[in-house]
């Protein structure tokens, strides 16, 4: 492009430029640090609210694992920081005893594990851990939705609709099966009935349950 | 240590000496190339769908014992106990004059995700025992099972107590809820119904909670440890090949492993006589076969404390707990380990035939 161009003179794309602009957003309290608060807070309206909705939770459960990680971060630093604590106390006590670098790195990691053993064991550890756990099946599912309405749209094999076809074919292997059971051993059925009666705490079992997969 | 000339003259050395090690290490893996494991010889049986049945090739003359189903974990492979021709649970079974079988339940898949609790116990391993005991025209078999293996043995002895003529279990976990089992402790707030719905459970997810039972060792020492080895190559074949087995984790089928944690981690169902599976009550107290219960003093994974209570709910009167001092993968393979537990089940089962 040349300087005497229509876009010569100031670079029309400036900070300078679209200052008043963002200055104008900002007041409509759409800002950039404002705009995926308002997003995740929008009611779903119209055409898309399906895919609205899904994205807003998906929005809601990456800030919930970012809470729930950063904590588990914190955590961790308080584990090395018990650990460091035991190590010193431990050279502080017997300072001959570790006589070489390999023996300073066991030290340190019966120190590591023990500080660790002893957070790990807490209620608090599980239920961090479970929620990063929940929430990250949580992210899965949500994500599986969007995948499936995309596949819907590009005519290609859906997640639901193979698992359709799949419970349709377990429960043809059923039939089968108890079909060709009852088939090869028609004289068998009387002769298991007393079963049930010699082991009371068990209940008979029917054609289909034993006849699975 | 201070920091004298002296003591940092020593450590200089030992730097050096470390690198040596691991240029050491590094060249003898490079050249290492396929690692070998479970390599006894066996033919397939039987299969269904990714499930395989196995019987060894005999390696000595009859003992006349009952042929031995073992029932691994699926959580795993069970080419641990086969891992190397001097590291072999079986290959001891077999030198004994045993006749053994082994239930593989292969990799499942996507298409696996549906298969229950159920299908595997009262499905994949019932038709297991029951073409054994049609193979071999009897009525009654020895079964083995290993952890999360172990339970579903259990969980089959209690249903059809009279095709067990004899109940192995070792390293099981029956009891869930003990104060030592950090896996449990785990389980407790975790929504399973959620982490399946997505499809199956992935190894390295499971690999990932194994890990950080015991991050600094089970992730860093033991891989600043293999400097020690100093390039020793039958050494380090022997790591690799564990290195293999650890991380070769199939994926778990998603309803299965639901029901495997909500009903036995998070409800104890089995010991509490609450189990139900195929329409039919779990009670230990049907396991009258007799049964040796094989423990792991430190083992991390199934602590002592969640295997020995069996004894007071089976109804057995023939039973027998038996310690063994090492961990939950050391049992197999540890250097006296690997000889002397096999050699304990034969001795325990020639005294019962």
């Amino acid at each position: 492009m040349s300087a005497q161009g229509p876009f010569s003179g100031a670079d029309p794309f400036s900070a300078a430029h679209l200052a008043p602009w963002k200055e104008f957003v900002d007041r409509l309290g759409m800002g950039e640090s404002n705009f995926s608060a308002m997003f995740a807070g929008a009611p779903a309206l119209g055409l898309g609210r399906e895919y609205q909705e899904t994205v807003q939770r998906l929005l809601d459960l990456s800030r919930q694992f970012q809470q729930r990680y950063a904590e588990f971060a914190q955590q961790n630093v308080a584990v090395m920081q018990d650990a460091f604590h035991v190590m010193k106390k431990r050279v502080d006590a017997a300072p001959s005893a570790l006589k070489s670098p390999a023996d300073l790195y066991d030290a340190w990691i019966d120190c590591a594990e023990g500080a660790y053993h002893q957070a790990a064991h807490s209620d608090s550890f599980a239920r961090l851990l479970a929620d990063l756990c929940n929430i990250s099946s949580a992210i899965k599912v949500e994500r599986g939705k969007l995948t499936e309405q995309l596949a819907r749209h590009l005519d290609l094999p859906s997640r639901a609709e193979v698992d359709s076809l799949h419970r349709q074919v377990r429960e043809l292997i059923a039939t089968v099966r108890a079909a060709a059971g009852a088939a090869s051993s028609p004289a068998k059925a009387p002769a298991a009935a007393p079963a049930p009666a010699a082991a009371p705490a068990k209940p008979a079992r029917t054609p289909r349950k034993r006849s699975k997969k | 240590m201070s920091a004298t000339p002296d003591s940092l003259a020593q450590l200089l050395q030992s730097a050096a000496a470390m690198q040596e090690s691991g240029r050491a290490v590094l060249k003898t893996m490079l050249g290492m190339g396929e690692i070998e494991v479970g390599t006894s010889e066996k033919r397939c049986v039987y299969s269904e769908d990714k499930m395989r049945l196995y019987r060894y090739a005999p390696l000595a003359r009859s003992a006349g014992l009952k042929p031995l189903l073992i029932c691994y974990a699926m959580v795993n492979r069970p080419y641990l106990l086969d891992l190397q021709p001097d590291r072999s649970f079986i290959r001891e079974l077999l030198h004994a004059g045993l006749d053994v079988y082994l239930l593989d339940w292969g990799y499942p898949d996507g298409a696996d995700r549906f298969s229950s609790f159920d299908d595997y116990v009262d499905g994949y391993l019932r038709r297991c025992v029951e073409f054994v005991l049609k193979e071999h025209g009897i009525d009654a078999l020895t079964l083995l099972g290993v952890c999360q293996g172990g339970t579903m043995s259990l969980c089959y002895a209690a249903l059809e107590p009279r095709q067990i003529a004899q109940l192995i279990t070792m390293v099981t976990p029956v009891d869930f809820k003990t104060p030592e089992n950090l896996l449990s402790k785990w389980a407790q707030h975790i929504d399973v119904g959620l982490l399946t719905q997505s499809g199956n459970v992935s190894g390295d997810f499971l690999n990932l909670v194994y890990l950080s039972l015991m991050p600094f060792r089970l992730t860093q020492q033991k891989y600043v440890n293999l400097l020690q080895m100093q390039g020793d190559r039958v050494q380090l074949e022997n790591f690799m090949r564990m290195e293999k087995w650890i991380f070769d984790s199939p994926d778990q089928p998603a309803a299965a492993f639901r029901e495997f944690i909500q009903w036995f981690f998070q409800e104890n169902r089995l010991i509490r006589g609450e189990l139900t599976l195929a329409g039919n009550a779990v009670r230990l107290e049907n396991v009258t076969a007799p049964v040796l219960n094989i423990f792991a003093s430190k083992d991390h994974l199934v602590p002592p404390s969640a295997s020995i209570p069996l004894g007071a709910h089976v109804g057995s009167k023939d039973y027998e707990a038996l310690e063994i001092d090492a961990g939950h993968i050391g049992l197999y393979v540890g250097g006296k380990t690997r000889k002397t537990v096999p050699a304990a089940v034969v001795a325990w089962l020639r005294k019962r035939n």
